[in-house]
């Protein structure tokens, strides 16, 4: 913002440098470019010629400055006609559309992929050498991107009322092309000439270091090099400031281009480091009971969010038990997903992710990318939600579960692999799997594309499955069918489970166990016909009292309670749910409510401190 | 919808490809061949005097009229100076009297074996800094590439070739400061011409890989455990080829123009010297040899990159004219 703005200014002080010394050129040079003085040539650089002499004895300072003179004109010229020619071209055909819209663009098209080069090249070789010839040659090409600009700008306004309304008071087209459409097309045409500039006076650096362009005795810089030419080794100062004063021009117009072309920037989600800022849980990791595949204990994540940061899940304790699924239902933005995939290294770099996360007796909160993959694919598999984006749209099904195989170590020989594909895709419930591997993720429906990422996820024969949202944006019958498949799967390869998932009727199909979640923190636990039969929290009894009854519409999701969703688990001080209890009482904006047994010794928890079912009279 | 058959699919994209091409090298045709239009002063005069060896007579530059049949509309001269050129024939040069085709082609193969040296520094080296870029956290080394290749995008080529003509030839004595004799000759030339290539290329990669490698099937793939180098390889490149074909095809078709400069410096007898003498002399026909060769190249380079992504991405191959 501030800085980046500071940035940028900073970035385009050589381009500011180079218009002060082209315009101050006479004024501020200490000498005639043009006297020779033969008694003095080829002397290094003194006080009296900062930058030493050439061969000529002229003051290499002075031809510097006015080769800035030079340069600055020839590109003030170029720019001058291309911008112009440019912008009317592009808001005359803008505002015509039609034929004449396509005509032109079809031109600049052609004229803008074309190497400015050749056409300036043949231009200045059939009409010979000199300073107009140049700039017809570099403006006969570079006023395409001010049309292309100018075109595009205009063509969004040609339907826009205001238009319709200037016509209706009776302006001419010439008038609604001059006066207000061409001020409008001229500014973003003015910010791309400051990126244009350099490429104008790298062009004709070089077509005058060819002996194309500028002829001497002109200090032109290319020219002032080529004649430096033969003392390369023994006066440095030829050799060096034209060279300097054109990369930095350059430079400093491609940095301005591409700091005007970038937007916000995100990191790739590959890293090549070791991920940083993660601290391992003090405590030494309790002895697993055999029966849990996955315990996580105070799993916390954060978010850098600006110059701050953002917790987004806050101290998460949870377990799941093999042959078991457990369910995480909350809304969107609760925090669900995250506390779901964190364990496995699946959010975005940026996270920083703390606490303990042991599979069997492995700790898997800051594994390095290297240990990473020991895991994921081979003792987890993952279950992403339908939104066709998750399966590379230019490989085929057959290609993806192939991988699959293969990171899970069961490959071998194309056929074997093959082979192994073809199961796994028939476990997940896909009758064709020859005919399935072929398509590509667009060619299959949702449905079948849960089933192919099921069949990836299978690859591995993993303990746990993470399925986020598997069914959601599937309709209702294609939705049971996932789950049932999702809980045969479950009881045939004994698998653990975690389901992610909005909707709490869907997950009480097949959940053992549910954790609702809500503002980054579990709000209520438990097996899952206690929590449905007995909820305690309000949070949850407003999920069930939404919960269409049982056999009247399966699926529908639920209605939202009023008010809006939670926020981040430390956006207030007290409960996260408390702005949206109907039971909140003053003690509530305390401090957040733990998560308790309800009962000693029962698996059913709640944090709550005035539930409606323990305090009755609410 | 379903696509019966790949290959069929593509069969018939690469034909429609094909004579679209041809369509492009055409109408480049015709604005080669209008250059003679542009043109300042009668050819006829030019080569009449270069024939005689001194100012010609008018009877000298009818005769050069007549045997060039300059006086036919423009169509008819067009049509035939098409159907020459096709067969190698460009004509005499203005500057030498001699044909301009065999000259051409004895020095296509510098020019082409130049290209192509410094077409590999330019995919090598702009791939890898540019996956690096994409992929590196940020920090100071992916800073320094950054601006590193702005830098070398921004540096005239013939200030390049003299610092290292400087430091490689002259200081440290490691190759010669010119000429073209054995390999160690070709390194300057290809490093001039490939680094601001490599450097352009490179800042697409890793602006487009790193946009590809957000996407939702990159963390699908980290889920199943696939390496780093097979997601940016299977699934972070070919879903950020478009972009980067298309700058690829232009960078490698523009390193043929830009032999002008590369071959003047270290004095290579190719094609671009030759353009850079046809230009200073005003020779029509070498002139418009030269560009249509240059221009026929570029333009391939770029067709070539385009039908590329169609075969990748078939989603591509929709959308191209
Ligand atoms: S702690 Fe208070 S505000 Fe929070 S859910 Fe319970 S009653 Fe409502």
């Amino acid at each position: 913002m501030n800085r980046g703005r500071a940035r940028t200014t900073l970035v385009a002080v050589p381009l500011v440098v180079f218009v002060v010394a082209g315009l101050l050129a006479p004024l501020i040079a200490p000498a005639d470019p043009t006297a020779n003085d033969l008694a003095a040539g080829l002397a290094s650089p003194s006080a009296e010629h900062l930058l030493g002499t050439d061969q000529l004895g002229r003051d290499q300072l002075s031809r510097l400055l006015y080769g800035a003179q030079i340069s600055l004109a020839i590109t003030a010229a170029v720019l001058a006609i291309s911008l112009t020619a440019g912008a009317v071209v592009g808001t005359v055909a803008g505002y015509a559309g039609g034929w004449v819209d396509r005509v032109v663009s079809r031109v600049i098209d052609v004229v803008v992929s074309l190497p400015g080069m050749l056409v300036a090249l043949a231009v200045i070789g059939v009409r010979g050498p000199g300073v107009d010839n140049l700039i017809l040659a570099l403006a006969l090409w570079s006023w395409a991107p001010y049309a292309r600009i100018a075109r595009a700008r205009v063509a969004s306004l040609r339907d826009s009322p205001h238009l319709d309304a200037l016509r209706l008071l009776g302006a001419g087209h010439g008038r609604i092309v001059g006066r207000h459409l061409l001020p409008l097309a001229l500014a973003p045409c003015l910010v791309y000439a400051s990126t244009d500039v350099g490429t104008v006076v790298l062009a004709v650096a070089t077509l005058s270091f060819l002996g194309l362009g500028v002829a001497p005795p002109s200090a032109e810089w290319g020219q002032m090099l080529i004649e430096g030419r033969p003392f390369l080794a023994s006066a440095w100062w030829l050799a060096y400031p034209p060279g300097v004063a054109i990369t930095a021009v350059v430079f400093a117009s491609n940095l301005l281009g591409e700091r005007l072309a970038a937007g916000a920037e995100r990191p790739s989600i590959i890293r090549l480091v070791r991920p940083g800022r993660i601290r391992r849980a003090t405590r030494p990791a309790a002895s697993p009971d055999p029966g849990t595949v996955l315990r996580v204990r105070d799993l916390s994540v954060t978010y850098p969010d600006g110059s701050a940061s953002r917790r987004v899940v806050a101290g998460m304790s949870y377990e799941v038990r093999r042959g078991q699924v457990l369910a995480f239902v909350g809304e969107t933005g609760s925090g669900k997903t995250t506390a779901a995939l964190a364990p496995f290294g699946l959010l975005d770099p940026s996270a920083a992710v703390t606490g303990s996360a042991l599979l069997d007796t492995h700790e898997l909160i800051g594994l390095a990318p290297g240990e990473r993959r020991r895991i994921n694919g081979r003792r987890v598999g993952v279950v992403f939600q339908d939104s066709g984006a998750f399966l590379n749209p230019l490989r085929t099904i057959g290609a993806h579960v192939d991988e699959a195989v293969r990171n899970a170590g069961r490959g071998g020989r194309r056929a074997a692999t093959r082979r192994v594909s073809g199961e796994l895709l028939r476990l997940a419930g896909l009758p064709d799997p020859v005919a399935v591997a072929r398509q590509f993720p667009h060619q299959l429906s949702g449905g079948m594309r849960q089933r192919a990422q099921i069949a990836i996820a299978l690859a591995g024969e993993p303990e746990l499955l993470v399925a986020d949202e598997p069914t959601s944006a599937l309709d209702a019958t294609v939705q049971a069918q996932l789950l049932d498949l999702l809980a045969r799967l479950r009881d045939e390869l004994g698998m653990a489970m975690i389901i992610v998932s909005h909707d709490l009727a869907v997950v009480s199909r097949v959940a053992d166990t549910v954790a609702v979640v809500y503002g980054g923190r579990i709000v209520e636990s438990g097996p899952a016909t206690d929590l449905i039969d007995e909820p305690d929290h309000p949070y949850t009894r407003g999920l069930l009292d939404a919960v269409p009854r049982p056999r009247t519409a399966p699926g529908t999701r639920f209605r939202t309670m009023p008010g809006l969703a939670g926020g981040g688990p430390d956006d207030l001080a007290g409960c996260g749910f408390a702005p949206r209890c109907p039971l909140r009482q003053d003690s509530c904006d305390h401090e957040p409510p733990a998560l308790q047994p309800l009962l000693p010794a029962t698996a059913h928890r709640s944090a709550c401190l005035h539930p409606p079912t323990r305090e009755g009279s609410c | 919808m379903r696509v019966p058959d790949r290959l069929v699919a593509a069969g018939g994209y690469v034909t429609r490809w094909a004579a679209d091409t041809v369509g492009v090298l055409l109408a480049m045709s015709v604005g080669t061949f209008a250059l003679v239009l542009l043109a300042r002063g009668d050819p006829a005069a030019v080569l009449a005097a270069t024939r005689a060896g001194r100012p010609a007579t008018p009877e000298q530059i009818e005769a050069v009229r007549v045997e060039l049949g300059l006086d036919d509309p423009a169509p008819v001269r067009y049509l035939r100076w098409l159907a020459h050129a096709s067969t190698g024939d460009f004509g005499l040069s203005l500057r030498t009297n001699t044909p301009v085709g065999p000259e051409v082609a004895d020095r296509l193969g510098v020019t082409f074996g130049l290209v192509a040296g410094s077409a590999t520094v330019a995919l090598v080296v702009g791939l890898a800094v540019g996956v690096a870029g994409a992929v590196l956290p940020r920090g100071p080394l992916r800073g320094a590439l950054r601006i590193g290749a702005l830098l070398v995008t921004s540096v005239p080529a013939f200030w390049l070739s003299y610092l290292l003509v400087l430091f490689l030839a002259l200081r440290l004595h490691l190759v010669p400061t010119s000429g073209m004799a054995g390999p160690r000759t070709w390194l300057m030339p290809m490093a001039v011409l490939g680094l601001p290539a490599a450097g352009v290329l490179s800042r697409v990669v890793a602006v487009t890989l790193r946009e590809a490698l957000d996407r939702p099937y990159v963390r699908a793939a980290q889920a199943r455990g696939s390496r780093p180098l097979s997601i940016v390889l299977r699934d972070g490149l070919p879903n950020a080829a478009g972009p980067i074909l298309s700058v690829a095809g232009f960078g490698i078709g523009s390193l043929l123009v830009a032999t002008v400069v590369v071959e003047k410096i270290f004095g290579w007898p190719g094609l671009g010297a030759y353009f850079v003498q046809a230009a200073g002399a005003r020779d029509v026909p070498a002139l418009q040899a030269a560009v249509l060769v240059m221009g026929g190249g570029f333009i391939l380079a770029n067709r070539c990159a385009d039908v590329l992504h169609g075969l990748i991405d078939p989603r591509a191959r929709r959308s191209s004219s």
